[in-house]
């Protein structure tokens, strides 16, 4: 906004600078000619030349004004490191040296010129000549007037001699006899007494003037050259005219200059007039030649300085544009366009410079959406990759770890990628597992020479053995060759079967066990019942020991043929909110009479958890029963019930100080039919297992290190209802 | 009907090369006259141009000017302006000083007497009584100068800022009332 402004102020200063400099130009040229034509002298438009001179200063000054306004725009921009303002100034510079120079120089010349040649009008020999020619003139006219003084003296003569009857007719015979113009006798205060003229029509005299007859009164010639009314020139002799009685009468004789005289006397005069005018101003004319020089030279001087600018501001402009231009593209904006109105080179340049702003933009969107294109793909496989359940491993031709997916690294526990781009022999420490793989991989791939291959393999873990399945393939197109090793960690799956398996064996076992056994009872019952009388003591005596045991045995198979079938049974429990302390102290009761002391821990104000009541009663009375028969042959038994809240929801365990599990059971001692003890199922802690497996828990047994066995129980609390009262009710 | 003379002033601040000496407005038969002399004194400059053949130009200016209290000098109401101009020349031929007005002239054989005459203004009609108010006091104003924009050229350039080119009077002022 406010640059788009500026710019219009700009180009409208400029076009005003320029009408102003035409107008200067312009203004300039009329002064200067005003000025030449005023030497002359004519009566024009330029007569007022006081005026025309200040006028001329005037539009001096201005443009001085205007040129230094621009200077300091221009220096302030060279300030400012505006670019193309040094441009500018260096083109100003040159403008200014290349006009200045002739101009000042051609000054210099003129003005050495016009003093020599206003001088060279005047010369001593025609001033002297024209002197001459003008004393020739009043020499010749001096001459007339002696000559008619002469007459008029022979005149007044013959007019004082004697008296005269007609003085008209006097006169005229003596003015006939002397040829002159014209005579008049006056009385001595001026009137006519008589007068005669050459020409008939004329019948006054040439008016006498007052000197002229004061002076003849005192006896005096009156002599004088003088112009008449048509500017010619008449010579007038007046003499005295002493007549016998004391009066005194004035003679006046007017002669004509002759023509040829006149008209050469007049010419001399104004020549010598003229030269004379001439040579008074020539200090003047050398003044207004200087004057009108130096001002002709100033407006042509600034005049061109502004030109200069103004030419110099619109030759580098395109280049300030440019600049601009060329950063924004440095700093990645090619949204600069410029107009172009200029058919030059610089015009070209900027339209080239437009034309590549507009390919780098189009390119860079291209690009761009290129690039959106390619990073949506590969987020998109990313996801898919992320979100598979099977790991997904790739290596290089080197076997140097690739990439991996979330999967992997849960699978394998491991956190995969720092290992990236590591050698094998790095992976030992941190991911034990990932070896495994590799070397599966390894041996498949290269000494197998296989590129596609499934296998099944058993790794240990922490917490015991893990199946893996493995199924590799090599890459063998596009530029990255490599392998890619997908796994699957199986080991549930096999359990589940085997679970599944085991179940269903114990079913068909209780079933078909169960059925023969209540008839082996109840023929030993009967046996014992039929015999015994008929028997004597001490046969009596076996059979009934016998029978006994028979009876004891079959109820005790009967008992392990029930436990199986629960285990098999496995109905799906019914999940409702559980407070589990008071589930946990409604158990306890029925062992407060056991003999290994009990201790309950149980914790505060613990959220419900969400459960099947029933089968949750199955657990807990399986870990105390296992407890007890633990801590059976210990001196002094303790077994310690525990619960408390943990961050992911409610743990409860179970911990004696009996002996604590064989080593060798700890990684299967979940698995049916597996038991440290002589008499027992084996299925105490594979329900346990099954029923916080099918409640979403985990469990976890230990042999801590203050002795015994540890199991752990970790519950999901509730959702939707963690209050503890609510679980009361329900339960 | 009453005239108002002032007179004789032997001016002052500037040293003017001319100067009123007196000075007469008379009402009569219904116009009024003006009468005045200056005394004109050529600088040596003029004189030598003069004799040298250059004719001078000279100007007499009246003014009768109605003041008004609220305004300033410039804008006051100009009733009468006349302007008489009277040429000065020199004849070398004949040595005779021409004076000339309108189609009249007069030679004079020495400068001094041409002068005198030029600085006789006598029985000039310059306004109709009937043109001023009664009860009114008017501002009258004359002054005699030479005509510089009608020297030749570069005379006039000389003349720019030159005391040697400077023949003139300043106004001479004075106040007329019927």
């Amino acid at each position: 906004m406010n640059r788009s402004l500026q710019k219009l102020r700009r180009s409208l200063m400029t076009r005003g600078m320029r009408y102003v400099v035409g107008l200067a130009l312009i203004l300039g040229v009329v002064m200067l000619y005003l000025l030449s034509t005023a030497s002359t002298n004519t009566t024009d438009v330029g007569n007022d030349l006081p005026r025309l001179l200040g006028f001329g200063v005037a539009i001096v000054v201005a443009l001085l004004l205007l040129v230094g306004f621009q200077l300091v725009l221009l220096r302030r921009r060279l300030k400012a490191r505006i670019f193309g303002s040094k441009l500018t100034l260096r083109l100003v510079i040159v403008f200014t040296i290349v006009s200045v120079l002739p101009g000042v120089v051609m000054y210099g010349i003129s003005v050495q010129f016009l003093a020599g040649s206003i001088e060279s009008w005047f010369d001593v020999r025609v001033d002297s000549a024209l002197e001459s020619g003008l004393n020739l003139g009043r020499v010749n006219l001096e001459t007339g007037l002696r000559e008619l003084q002469r007459k008029a003296d022979s005149m007044a003569v013959s007019l004082s001699d004697g008296e005269m009857v007609t003085p008209v007719s006097t006169l005229n015979e003596l003015r006939e006899k002397a040829a002159v113009n014209e005579a008049a006798l006056l009385s001595a205060d001026g009137n006519i007494i008589a007068f005669s003229g050459v020409e008939s029509e004329q019948l006054m005299p040439v008016v006498p003037n007052p000197s002229m007859l004061r002076q003849v009164r005192l006896q005096q010639p009156y002599l004088a050259v003088e112009e008449d009314g048509a500017s010619k020139l008449r010579l007038r002799v007046a003499v005295p005219v002493n007549q016998p009685g004391g009066e005194t009468q004035i003679l006046q004789l007017v002669q004509p200059v002759s023509e040829r005289l006149a008209r050469d006397a007049a010419l001399v005069q104004e020549a010598y007039r003229d030269y004379q005018e001439l040579s008074l101003s020539r200090h003047g004319l050398k003044r207004l030649y200087t004057l009108a020089l130096t001002l002709s030279l100033g407006l042509a001087l600034l005049s061109v300085l502004l030109l200069a600018i103004l030419f110099s501001n619109r030759l580098s402009s395109p280049l300030g544009f440019l600049a601009a231009g060329t950063r924004a593209v440095a700093q990645g904006d090619f949204s600069l366009r410029q107009p172009v109105h200029r058919h030059d080179e610089l015009g070209v340049l900027t339209e080239s410079f437009n034309a590549m702003t507009d390919q780098l933009s189009e390119a860079q969107r291209a690009a761009q959406h290129h690039q959106e294109a390619l990073s949506a793909a590969k987020a998109y496989l990313e996801s898919i990759l992320a979100n598979l359940s099977a790991g997904v491993l790739s290596f290089d031709k080197q076997f140097r770890l690739r990439a991996s997916n979330r999967s992997a690294e849960k699978i394998l526990g491991a956190d995969l990628t720092q290992l990236i781009g590591k050698r094998a022999e790095n992976w030992t420490a941190s991911a034990p597992r990932l070896v495994n793989i590799w070397q599966v991989a390894r041996s498949r791939f290269v000494d197998g020479a296989e590129s596609t291959w499934e296998q099944q393999i058993d790794v240990d873990t922490q917490t015991g053995k893990q199946v893996l399945l493995l199924r590799g393939s090599q890459l063998l197109e596009g530029e990255e060759k490599g392998y890619v090793v997908v796994f699957d960690d199986v080991t549930k799956l096999l359990q589940a079967q085997r679970y599944a398996a085991w179940g269903e064996v114990a079913r068909r076992l209780a079933h078909e066990i169960k059925n023969p056994l209540t008839p082996i009872q109840l023929s030993a019952e009967r046996l014992e019942r039929r015999l015994a009388e008929k028997l004597d003591a001490s046969d009596s005596d076996v059979l009934n020991r016998s029978t006994h045991t028979i009876v004891n045995q079959v109820s005790a198979l009967k008992d392990m043929v029930n436990a199986f079938s629960e285990y098999a049974r496995s109905p799906e429990p019914d999940l409702v909110p559980v407070d589990l302390n008071a589930l946990v102290s409604d158990v306890l009761q029925l062992y407060e009479a056991s003999r290994p002391r009990l201790s309950v821990e149980l914790g505060r104000d613990l959220p419900a958890i969400s459960g099947d009541s029933t089968q949750l009663r199955q657990l807990v009375h399986n870990l105390l029963q296992n407890a007890e028969q633990a801590v059976a042959e210990v001196s002094q038994p303790r077994i310690i019930v525990r619960t408390w809240m943990a961050s992911d929801g409610v743990v409860l365990s179970v911990s004696d100080n009996g002996p604590g599990f064989p080593e060798q059971m700890m990684a299967r001692v979940f698995e049916p039919y597996v038991t440290s003890k002589a008499r027992g199922t084996g299925l105490g802690l594979a329900i346990v297992k099954k029923i916080v497996e099918e409640h979403g828990g985990s469990v976890t047994v230990s042999n801590p290190e203050s002795g015994g066995a540890l199991v752990e129980i970790r519950l999901a609390r509730a959702t939707g209802m963690p209050d503890t009262r609510q679980a009361a009710i329900n339960q | 009907m009453l005239g108002v003379l002032l007179l004789v002033s032997v001016s002052l601040a500037r040293a003017d090369s001319i100067f009123v000496q007196s000075v007469e407005l008379t009402p009569e038969n219904g116009d009024y006259y003006l009468n005045a002399s200056f005394n004109i004194g050529l600088t040596p400059t003029v004189e030598e141009a003069l004799n040298r053949g250059v004719a001078l130009h000279f100007l007499v200016e009246f003014a009768l000017i109605y003041p008004r209290w609220y305004t300033l000098y410039f804008w006051n109401k100009r009733l009468v302006e006349l302007q008489q101009t009277y040429r000065l020349s020199y004849n070398a031929l004949t040595r005779q000083y021409r004076l000339s007005y309108g189609v009249l002239h007069q030679t004079f054989n020495t400068l001094e007497n041409a002068l005198s005459v030029l600085g006789g203004l006598s029985d000039q009609p310059v306004f109709e009584a009937a043109l001023l108010d009664e009860d009114r006091v008017y501002e009258a104003q004359l002054r005699m100068r030479l005509d510089t924009s009608r020297l030749p050229k570069p005379f006039q350039i000389d003349a720019l800022g030159s005391d040697d080119w400077d023949v003139s009077s300043s106004w001479f002022r004075w106040t007329i009332g019927r």
